[in-house]
Order: structure tokens, then sequence, then C-alpha cells
């Protein structure tokens, strides 16, 4: 069997936290098959990767393409040899067609200066044609969909004939139609004999659309298994080391339910857009109770995260916390109101990069620390020890949190905030990129926040875990609440009906409760 | 425990990777210095003599160069303390200036006060180079204009206003300076090393430095400036009050500058004279980026930027070449730091 790829016993550690993420490591991709590289949170996928791609030099082992030994040194290198990756966080430049963005650097030119865009649109649309993705050239790219955006970057690659092809978690960001278009196409690719390796953790995908799967813990490959041979099971006990099963116990009665959070006919417009962001919505989130929101990108999740954490004001109706009146307060007033929120984009908004993870723990708890202006160093040192240790957080209290892996950058926001909540929380999207201990612990973490009398609510856009975890589901599109579901309703629905919901196919006639 | 000394190894590790960096620069400015002289001078060897031992043959030069070296303090610090929270004073220039004016005006009405007049006039000063970089904040707040073009434009037109003031209405007419009257005898600070200008603000800026570097890590006002300026979304998201902090560090910033004009009155220069400071504000911004917006970084890179002028103003009077060669290696060390391509040399390939 010919060989795309052949790492042997990679080392890499970090100076930085002397951290060894990959421990002489071996890992083969054959030409022509669609491995998926698949493993915890800091297992060191991405590390090997990186590796592979150039973005960082190995302490030690050696690698091969085609069956010859290269020292690959930067992207550029690797990119000569035919190795092409597409990040987590797309590469590309909003303002600039589809065209500009796929010929950057190597742009056709006309008289020797000028950029030559029928050239360029021509030589795209080729490529896109090709592939049957469905893009168009002159398109700019801030006006695609996230799974168009992922497009282009695979379009990238194939322009300049990359024919190993490596994927960091592609479909963290995409729908489920998405996801299927995207397999349909890197099924095609591995046809057309270009090999592929998808870093992820989601099972279910890995079943769906790899040949070989290989399995890494703790900086080691643990084994490259044939997919057909495993079920999820047993690739998630490799991965652990441990079975587990992803469920949680639901609210079985609701002890004592008293309304939290009501949303009065709610509604959100941009500003110079016609139709709303969010229309009329109306709900109540109930003491005791997790409530789901489901929907596909761009059909009002964001903006109902928005809503509820201060971030954009409302142009009609009103939010109820308890009694009171909470519309349109900023962030700092809904804090004390007693808003506890995971917000979805951990990055630019959960955190502060640079910031030590201490300091990123007390941003909503200085007052705690604080006497007469003054910070107790002592005070928040051992508050930010005590809740890294009992959220199981691999990190101190003075490393910046830019240096944590995502999964622990997640626990330390989790630990966060619901020290501080007081009697509802918001969940956005909590376990998107996480690792299937980590998005368990997250489950667990709600289930006993409702068990405790929380109101609990849960803004995702998977499926899979808006099932797993809400006892009671709303589903939005458009901006508008087209169905509810409660109960043993809720427990036995189907992620088909639902899809259809999510979808616009069909709405449900009454929209109260 | 084994932990904090790894923390510790790393920070002892980090600090030397980046000494050896700045070290590397300075040889770089220093090696221009040469090439520079070689080709201007007809002496180059007692120009470079000169240059570099200029600054430290006697206390009155070295006396003078510490000098210089306070009002690059003061907006360093002001300059650093408004880019740690994601602002950007440009109006050093005026704040400085109109600090000076102020001080010195009110310093001259308050004489029957003694030492309160004097304290008195020094805070007056340095509330309206605040209130002056203020201005830019709230505006920056309320309509979300820039605050590095306001606070610029603001300052270029408050030159003017000084200028003005000190060669008309507040002109002393008992000499041929274009200056204000001077400042009571009381208000002046001693000296510090006879016969150089070096006076007691050198340890007053020292001070301020401290108090800025617990302003920041110490409290949680401070502590909230950063987390603003490190991440104005996660800040706002977590319940600090951005919009104070749009505000409240120009304020600081534009205070340091006009503390720095008020004390360069009371240590130096006595009166206000037109255009004393200028030239001032712009070093303080350079020594900031220099430093970082370390505060404890700002004393060194001030005392660099003195020492080469200082240096350069040696050479000027006993040899042959003129005063720009100081502009020369001061730009060729601020491109250097500020670029970062010589500090990432220094630090290894990192996660991207």
């Amino acid at each position: 069997m010919e060989l795309a790829v052949e790492m042997l016993a990679i080392t890499k550690t970090y100076p930085e936290n002397n951290i060894r993420a990959n421990e002489a490591v071996d890992l083969q991709l054959r030409k022509g098959e669609i491995l998926c590289l698949a493993g915890e949170n800091g297992a060191g996928k991405t590390t090997l990767m990186k590796v592979l791609y150039g973005m960082e030099s190995q302490d030690s082992g050696t690698i091969s393409i085609h069956g010859r030994k290269e020292s690959i040194t930067s992207p550029l290198v690797a990119k000569g040899l035919g190795i092409g990756m597409v990040h987590q966080h797309f590469m590309l430049v909003e303002e600039f067609t589809v065209a500009q963005n796929v010929l950057l650097g190597i742009e056709p030119v006309r008289f020797g200066i000028s950029y030559d865009q029928k050239k360029a649109n021509a030589l795209v649309n080729e490529v896109i044609a090709r592939h049957h993705f469905s893009l168009e050239a002159g398109t700019l790219v801030k006006d695609l969909t996230v799974g168009q955006k992922q497009q282009v970057e695979i379009v990238k690659m194939l322009y300049r004939d990359a024919d190993i092809l490596i994927l960091d978690e592609p479909t963290a960001v995409l729908t489920e139609q998405e996801i299927e278009a995207l397999f349909t196409t890197l099924r095609q690719l591995a046809n057309h004999g270009k090999s592929l390796i998808l870093i992820t953790h989601k099972l279910h995908e890995i079943k769906a659309i790899s040949d070989r799967v290989a399995v890494m813990r703790q900086g080691r490959m643990v084994g490259i298994y044939e997919t057909t041979r495993m079920d999820e099971r047993n690739i998630s006990a490799l991965m652990m080391g441990k079975t587990i099963s992803l469920e949680i116990a639901h609210a079985e009665k609701p002890q004592k339910s008293l309304p939290v959070i009501v949303f009065d006919k709610v509604t959100v417009v941009r500003r110079g857009q016609e139709r709303p962001l969010l229309n009329n919505l109306s709900f109540t989130a109930y003491s005791g109770e997790i409530l789901g929101f489901a929907g596909v990108g761009g059909n009002g999740l964001g903006v109902v995260e928005a809503v509820l954490g201060g971030f954009i004001p409302t142009v009609g109706g009103r939010i109820l916390h308890h009694e009171s009146e909470i519309t349109n307060m900023n962030t700092a007033q809904l804090r004390k109101q007693g808003l506890a929120y995971v917000p979805s984009d951990r990055l630019r908004i959960g955190s502060a990069a640079k910031a030590t993870v201490e300091e990123n723990i007390m941003v909503n708890a200085s007052h705690m620390f604080t006497r007469q202006g003054f910070i107790d160093k002592k005070k928040s040192a051992s508050f930010t020890e005590r809740l890294l240790a009992s959220y199981k957080a691999k990190a101190t209290a003075q490393m910046p949190i830019n240096t944590l892996s995502g999964g622990n950058i997640q626990k330390v926001i989790l630990a966060r905030e619901i020290e501080q909540y007081q009697d509802y929380i918001v969940f956005s999207e909590p376990t998107w990129g996480l690792d299937v201990a980590s998005s368990q612990f997250v489950y667990e973490q709600m289930a006993e926040l409702r068990d405790k009398g929380a109101a609990v609510i849960l803004i995702s856009s998977n499926l899979d875990e808006i099932l797993t975890v809400a006892d009671r589901i709303i589903v939005l599109y458009h901006g508008y609440r087209v169905a509810s579901f409660a109960g043993k309703e809720a427990r036995n629905l189907s992620k088909e009906e639902i899809g259809e919901y999510m979808l616009g196919i069909r709405r449900q006639g009454t929209l109260h409760g | 425990m084994a932990r904090e000394k790894k923390l510790a190894r790393k920070t002892i590790r980090t600090f030397v990777r980046e000494g050896a960096a700045i070290l590397l620069i300075l040889t770089i400015a220093l090696v221009w210095v040469i090439i520079l002289s070689l080709l201007l001078s007809k002496t180059p060897a007692k120009t470079l003599g000169y240059f570099f031992l200029g600054p430290l043959q006697n206390t009155y030069y070295f006396g003078n160069m510490l000098n210089g070296s306070i009002p690059l303090i003061f907006g360093g610090l002001g300059v650093s303390l408004a880019m740690r929270s994601g602002n950007f004073n440009l109006g050093g220039e005026g704040q400085i200036y109109s600090g000076a004016l102020v001080t010195t005006l009110c310093a001259i009405s308050l004489a029957p006060l003694g030492i309160v007049g004097a304290f008195l006039a020094l805070v007056l000063g340095a509330l309206v180079a605040g209130a002056l970089a203020g201005v830019s904040g709230f505006l920056r707040m309320q309509w979300n204009t820039s605050e590095l073009i306001t606070s610029f434009l603001l300052s270029n037109a408050v030159v003017l206003v000084v200028n003005h003031l000190i060669s008309g209405p507040f002109l002393d007419p008992s000499t041929s300076l274009m200056a204000t009257r001077k400042i009571p005898e009381a208000f002046r600070l001693p000296l510090l090393l006879p016969p150089s200008n070096l006076s007691m603000a050198l340890p007053i800026a020292i001070l301020a430095v401290v108090v800025v570097q617990l302003y920041l890590y110490k409290t949680k006002s401070g502590y909230e400036l950063r987390m603003t300026g490190l991440n104005p979304f996660f800040a706002k998201y977590g319940g600090i009050d951005t919009r104070r902090y749009m505000v409240l560090p120009m304020v600081l910033s534009g205070a340091l500058y006009g503390l720095g004009g008020g004390l360069a009155i009371y240590g130096t220069y006595y009166a206000s004279i037109k255009e004393f400071s200028s030239g001032m504000g712009w070093n303080g911004l350079a020594v900031a980026l220099i430093a970082k917006s370390k505060p404890t970084a700002v004393i060194p890179a001030a005392l660099f930027f003195a020492y080469i002028e200082a240096g350069a103003r040696s050479a000027m009077l006993h040899s042959d070449v003129t005063f720009e060669i100081a502009a020369i290696v001061q730009s060729i060390v601020f491109f250097l730091i500020s670029s970062e391509v010589l500090l990432n040399l220094f630090t290894k390939r990192g996660k991207q």
C-alpha cells in the first residue's frame, strides 16, 4: 500500500509550559484514504498536524512524504510538498471575493501590473465546477455562509494542487446539511486520489466518513484502526481509556417551578435590515429546568444569546427577571441582577487571551477580593486555586489563559460563571470543540444546577446536545418561534422531526407556552 | 511548590531572553553611532569619545542627563497607562505645555499659601492637562470618535493657544525672553547635583512610576483598566463598565503629562518659556513604546533616550557633528523595538 505520509517517532515539547504534546508518535496516511485523527482535547492531535504542516518543528522524529524523507520547516515548504490545511478558524479576507481569496499571492496579472479579474474568476470557477461546490468566484466572502467559507478554504488548497489535505475540526461550525455536503465532497476528493486527515472527536462522524481512525491519548498514539471494525463505543473507550456514556437524567418532575426569566413579545431589528432578527419572541424560563433553544445557525440563536447577555438592544417587547423589568440593561447591570453566562465565543468574549487564568476567573468577582480599592492577591489566588481544583482544570493561576487547551479554557469559564450564578444561567454552544469527556462534564454541571433549582437556558445548534440535555425545547426559524416541546414529547422527539421544524418545513399552529 | 519554582524559572528565562534582545538592539544602535561618526565627522574618535563618555564625564553633564529623563518618565508613564487600557494619547505636546503654563500661573498667584500653594498649583496643572485628554476620551465614549485623532488635533490647537498666552497676556516684560514671570523662589525644587539642573523632581518621577505600577497591578480599577485594554468585549461581558475606561485612563494619562510639565517648571525652568517643552510629548510616546507600556521599564527607556540626547549634545559642542545624530539613533532603536522582529528572534517559534 502506497503511503502519502509517514511520520515516525515524532516528539514535541512546548518549552513555554514544558508540556510534552507528542511523544514518539507514529502516523501513516495511505494514498486516497480518509483518516480521522481522534482524541480528547489536549491529546496532541493539533500539535501533530502542526508539525506535519510546518507550523511547529518537532524535537525528534522523521516525516516522509510519498516515501521521501522531508524536512518541513514552514507551511511554505509544506505547501510545496502538496500539503494543505484548513484551520478551525478560517483564514480568509472577508472583504475580498472568493477568487481573490483563492488566488491570494498568485494572482493572474494583466500587462504586468493589474489584477486580471476575468481570468481570476474563470480559473477559480473552473476548480469550483470540477469539484461541484456551490460557490461563485465573484461573491464577496463576507456574504457567504460558514459552510461556504469552508468550501473556499478547500478550493484554496485544491487550486494549489494539494494532494494531502488536513482539516482541523471541519464540522465544528457546520449545520447537519452542510456537514452532509462536506462529507460528499471529501469522499469525492478521496476517490480522486487525494489523501485526507480529519481532526475530529465526534464519534458518529468518524463512523460516517473515515476509512481508518487514528486514536491519540495524552500525547501518544493509541493505534490506527479500520473504521468498519470499530463502533462508537470502543472508539470512545480508546480515546478515554474507559467507557462512558453521554447521558444525563432528565428532571423527573420539577420540584417547584417559578418563572425566572420571561420574554414578552421581544423583537430585535438590525439597523438598515428589514427582516427582524427576532420576531415577537415570547417564552418563560422556569426554575429547576433546562430550557433548550434549537435552530440552524443564522435563525436567531445567536440573537437570543446576545439579548440575554445584554449585548444588543431590543426594539419591542419586555424582558422580566422575576417581577422586575430588565429590558435593555447592559451586561454590567444584568450581572448585578444575577446573570451568569457561558458565551459561545469563548476566545473573543469569554476570555482575555493574554491575561492570566486568575485574571480571567475574577472578572465577575473582583469585588469579592477588593478592600478599599485594593485587590487582596492572597484571597484571589486561593479562590482561583480552589476553582481550578474542583473543576479539574489542568492549569495554574498565573498561566496566560491562551496556553490552555480548549477544554480547559471552557472549564475555567464554567467555574467562573457557575460560582457566581444566583438563579439563572445561560449556556451558549457550551461544548463546541470539546471532547466527549469534557462535554459530559459540562452536561453534569448543567444537570446539577438544574437540580439545585436554577433556571438553565441552553442555546445550541448541536441537536444531539439539545435532545440529550434539555427538558423543554423551543425551535427558532427566521427569528420566529416555530415549535416547542415539553415533557415526554421532548424526550421522545426524533432528530428528523425536530430537523423539519429547524429547516422551516413544518411549524406548530399554536405558539404559546 | 515545585510548580512555583517552575514558574519562577520560566519568568527568569523570559527575562533573560528579553534582556538579550534589548542588548542586541542597543548594540546595533551604537554600531550606527560609530558608522555615522565615521561618515560625518572629520575626527571620528573624538566625536565618539564625547558622544559616549560626554554625558558621564562630570556631575554637570551627568546631572543634566538625568534631569532630561524626568519629563520623559512622566510622558512615558502617561502614554503607557492609556495604552494599557486600549487608548492612544497623542496629545502629550499640548498636555505637557498647558500643564506647565497652568502650574506656573497658579504658582505665581498662590505664592502667599506657601507649600500648600505649590502643591495646589501642581494639581491644577495636572487637572487641566487631564481634562484636556479626557475630552478625547469623552468624545470616544459618546460618539465613538477616534481618541488618537482628537487628542492629536486638540493638542496642536492648545499649543498655539499657550504660545499666544505666553507671548501675549502673560508675557513678563522685564526680560527679553518669550516667557511668563518666574515662580516664587520658595516653590523651586532643591537641586540634587549642583551645578547641574538635576532637581528633586527625579525622586518624584520615580515615585510616580511606583504609584502607577501599584495602581495597575494591585487595585481593582487598575485590573479593570488592563482587562478593558486586553479585550474590551471580555471586559464588558464580565460586567466591567468599559465606558468609564474610555475616559479615566485618558484623564490620568493627560494628568501625568501635565504633572511632568509642572515639575519641569518647579525644578528646571522656573517660568513658562515659549516652546520650552517642544518634542517632550513625542519623546514620551517613544519611551512608552520602547518600554512596551510597562511602567517599570519606562525608567530605563527614558534614561536611554536622555543619554543619547546628552551624548549628541556633548558631541555637537566639542566636535563637528550636528544634534540630528541623536534623532537618528533614537529612531533606529524605536524601529527595532516596535517592529518586534529582533525581539521575536529570541522567543522560540511558538504556537500560532
